[in-house]
């Protein structure tokens, strides 16, 4: 009966010697600038195309797919063909980081673009800086990734999550104090940013006399909302704010649907932006749900028609927000690259820092620690539709309901 | 009070759902001896088939997973013949190690068909619930666990009630013995294996009504269900139900009134305490096989 236990240890002996080639391989030096070969650019990735935040992963990948057609169709960068490398880290920092050092070290492609969410971003962000890759992200707007005064990094949203809650605050304290929702409920996913924003909300509807009554973090595995859903009911919140990322804020909807509860106003993050949320849930239910966009597919940037119409013949479906941040940080890249006409990365953040983009999300431009300097959006469904209602400059719905109606079918 | 009630409400309905989900495994591992990991995956495979069934022609997802318990049947067989029987010959833990790589394949293979996108089915009852005072109960879960109990019966009839569970149950004990009596050993435990597989068509289909899954969703349910079978006991379907109920507790429990961040750990630590207080599980007692072994 011993014999399993010694395979065992044989199989964590190899285990162990392959992470130490792994890690052995992290030395590998870095390619020579290849500024004058015909060869394609090869820009490296790694996005979380399989586990919990998958379907939300497609979209930001097809972004990133439409952009660099678009890019070779135009004749490429610097005269060469654009090719992308794409990685599956399956949702696990430990695996984004991995690729990335792959990437870097071992594949040692010309440029980097950014995987998606706060969580794995601020895993991969200090590997980029280590070997001086300049590294723009799609998304990831938790403040902390930014705090630690990177200079390579660059952030492809008009804003980082610090600036999320500053329209809905807005919005609030515009009313009358009687009108003002009493009581406030935080249920957020374990995320960077997610938290962050929920800390922010609770902090600053706090001082507008809006009390927290429930507060709760959940893992990212979580699939049991029903007793989350009831918790909530229980504490009578008027106003509900969930921080989720992709389908936990459609199982929280169900849940509340299912213990029959229907907050006054509900404000979710990131899941009400995706093109299927509205079947996921029926369109009649998401009437009065507000959310934050970096990107509207109506706003009049110079090159965001042209991006919603081409980006919708090739997939056949409408780009979702993922696939615009995605597109953006393509444009950020290729614009400075561009502009400084060389694979040289220090001289491409050196350009970022000094310079404004023209994107699709509006002009970009960056303080010295790679944050934008512009403002979300704030909006809420109306009618079935996605309705930006602040500000009111980018306003396309004049009105703004503050009363969410129940549930249907419930 | 209210909180309370409702969360034991909800918990064991629950615990309904991962009884459901688990009564195959446990029977197969209990009976078998096979730790069979690519049971999470049949799940989520007959989650996609009552999803895609409903989708297309609008049938109810929970009596298209009675459509499709056959249709489980036949790739059990077809999974035990083409790759457990082979390696499970050489040995026992070897087919722990295939099933997991066929379940690694077939998640695969359900994102190359179905894509990764998060699914769900969503009849008329999927987000509805009785009301009973100031408690709910949800109608789906309800019939998940009406499921459950039936399964659960019918299993339990058919291990003590028929030629082939007293055959299953002899070959459990003594596969040499059993041969020299006239059973047919292989046949009964292909029949075994196909049987434990039948029981996900219908438990995938309360999983597609219930809640949302992508193919990568087996990983979440295999942890679940390993958990409810190592605290039940092994072989022992009662033992199965009560660990179940013990879980969904648990988990609905620590939800509230502990941290929801916890909650996804209840499985895990479970196990760590099971295994530490009393390893042969709640229910589970020592086989005679055991003593015959050791």
């Amino acid at each position: 009966m011993r014999r399993p236990v010694n395979r065992l240890r044989t199989g964590s002996a190899l285990v162990a010697l392959l992470a130490l080639t792994t890690a052995c391989g992290l030395a590998a030096e870095k390619p020579a600038d290849q500024a004058t070969s015909t060869e394609p650019i090869v820009i490296g990735m790694s996005l979380p195309l399989s586990g919990p935040v998958a379907d939300r992963a497609k979209p930001g990948m097809e972004g990133y797919q439409y952009w660099v057609d678009e890019l070779n169709a135009a004749g490429g960068l610097l005269g060469r063909k654009v090719e992308l490398k794409v990685l599956d880290d399956s949702f696990d920092q430990q695996t984004a980081i991995s690729d990335y050092t792959r990437l870097i070290s071992q594949d040692k492609v010309d440029l980097l673009l950014g995987t998606f969410s706060s969580d794995l971003n601020i895993a991969v962000a200090p590997v980029a800086e280590r070997y001086k890759y300049v590294y723009v992200q799609p998304s990831g707007g938790a403040d902390e990734i930014f705090a630690r005064d990177f200079k390579y990094l660059f952030f492809a949203q008009p804003a980082t999550t610090q600036k999320l809650p500053d329209r809905f605050v807005d919005l609030i304290a515009g009313l009358p104090a009687d009108q003002r929702p009493k009581s406030l409920a935080l249920v957020q996913l374990d995320d960077p940013n997610t938290t962050q924003a929920a800390k922010l909300f609770g902090e600053r509807l706090g001082a507008l006399g809006v009390k927290t009554v429930y507060n709760k973090t959940y893992a990212p595995d979580t699939s049991n909302f029903d007793t989350i859903a009831n918790a909530i009911k229980q504490a009578k919140p008027d106003l509900v704010i969930n921080g989720s990322i992709a389908g936990d804020g459609i199982s929280l909807i169900r849940s509340f649907q299912k213990v029959s509860f229907s907050p006054k106003q509900f404000y979710q993050l990131n899941t009400p932006t995706d093109p299927s949320f509205a079947k996921s849930i029926g369109a009649s239910s998401t009437e009065g749900i507000f959310t934050y966009l970096a990107w509207s597919p109506e706003a009049k940037y110079p090159s965001n028609a042209g991006f919603v119409a081409g980006y919708t013949k090739q997939f056949k479906a409408a780009p979702s927000e993922d696939a615009a941040n995605s597109y953006t940080a393509g444009q950020v890249l290729a614009t400075a690259v561009k502009a400084v006409g060389k694979l040289d990365q220090t001289a491409i953040a050196d350009w970022l820092h000094k310079n404004t983009v023209e994107t699709v999300v509006g002009p970009l431009n960056w303080d010295a620690t790679g944050r934008p300097q512009g403002d979300m959006l704030l909006g809420q469904f109306q009618n079935g539709k996605l309705q930006i209602v602040s500000p009111k400059s980018a306003a396309t719905s004049a009105d703004v309901l503050f009363v969410k109606p129940g549930w249907s079918g419930s | 009070m209210t909180l309370l009630v409702q969360t034991v409400i909800l918990g064991l309905l629950v615990g309904g759902v991962y009884a459901l989900m688990s009564s195959g495994f446990s029977l197969v591992f209990g009976v078998m001896r096979i730790i069979n990991l690519a049971h999470g995956a049949m799940i989520v495979l007959a989650a996609f088939l009552s999803w895609w069934v409903w989708d297309r022609t609008g049938i109810d997802p929970l009596l298209v997973g009675v459509i499709i318990t056959p249709v489980m049947y036949v790739v059990g067989r077809v999974l035990y013949r083409l790759v457990i029987a082979r390696v499970h010959r050489i040995d026992h833990e070897l087919a722990m190690v295939a099933s997991f790589g066929v379940a690694i394949a077939a998640g695969g293979v359900m994102a190359l068909i179905w894509g990764t996108e998060v699914r769900s089915a969503t009849p008329s009852y999927f987000n509805t619930s009785f009301q009973l005072g100031s408690v709910v109960i949800p109608q789906a879960q309800l019939y998940a666990f009406a499921g459950a109990l039936a399964i659960l019966g019918a299993l339990y009839g058919l291990l003590r009630g028929t030629f082939l569970g007293r055959a299953i149950r002899a070959c459990s004990e003594n596969r040499d013995s059993a041969a020299l009596v006239g059973i047919e050993v292989e046949r009964t435990m292909a029949q075994m294996f196909a049987i434990g597989a039948a029981t996900t068509g219908f438990g995938g289909a309360a999983l597609s009504v219930i809640y949302q899954f992508v193919p990568d969703s087996h990983y979440v349910w295999i942890g679940r269900i390993l958990c409810v079978v190592i605290l039940g006991g092994l072989g022992s379907l009662l033992g199965a139900a009560l660990g179940a109920a013990i879980l969904g507790l648990g988990e609905a429990l620590t939800s509230s009134y502990v941290d929801t961040r916890w909650a996804t750990a209840v499985p895990y630590i479970l196990i760590i305490v099971i295994l530490l207080v009393r390893p042969q599980g709640l229910l589970g007692g020592k086989l005679r096989a055991d003593g015959a072994r050791a």
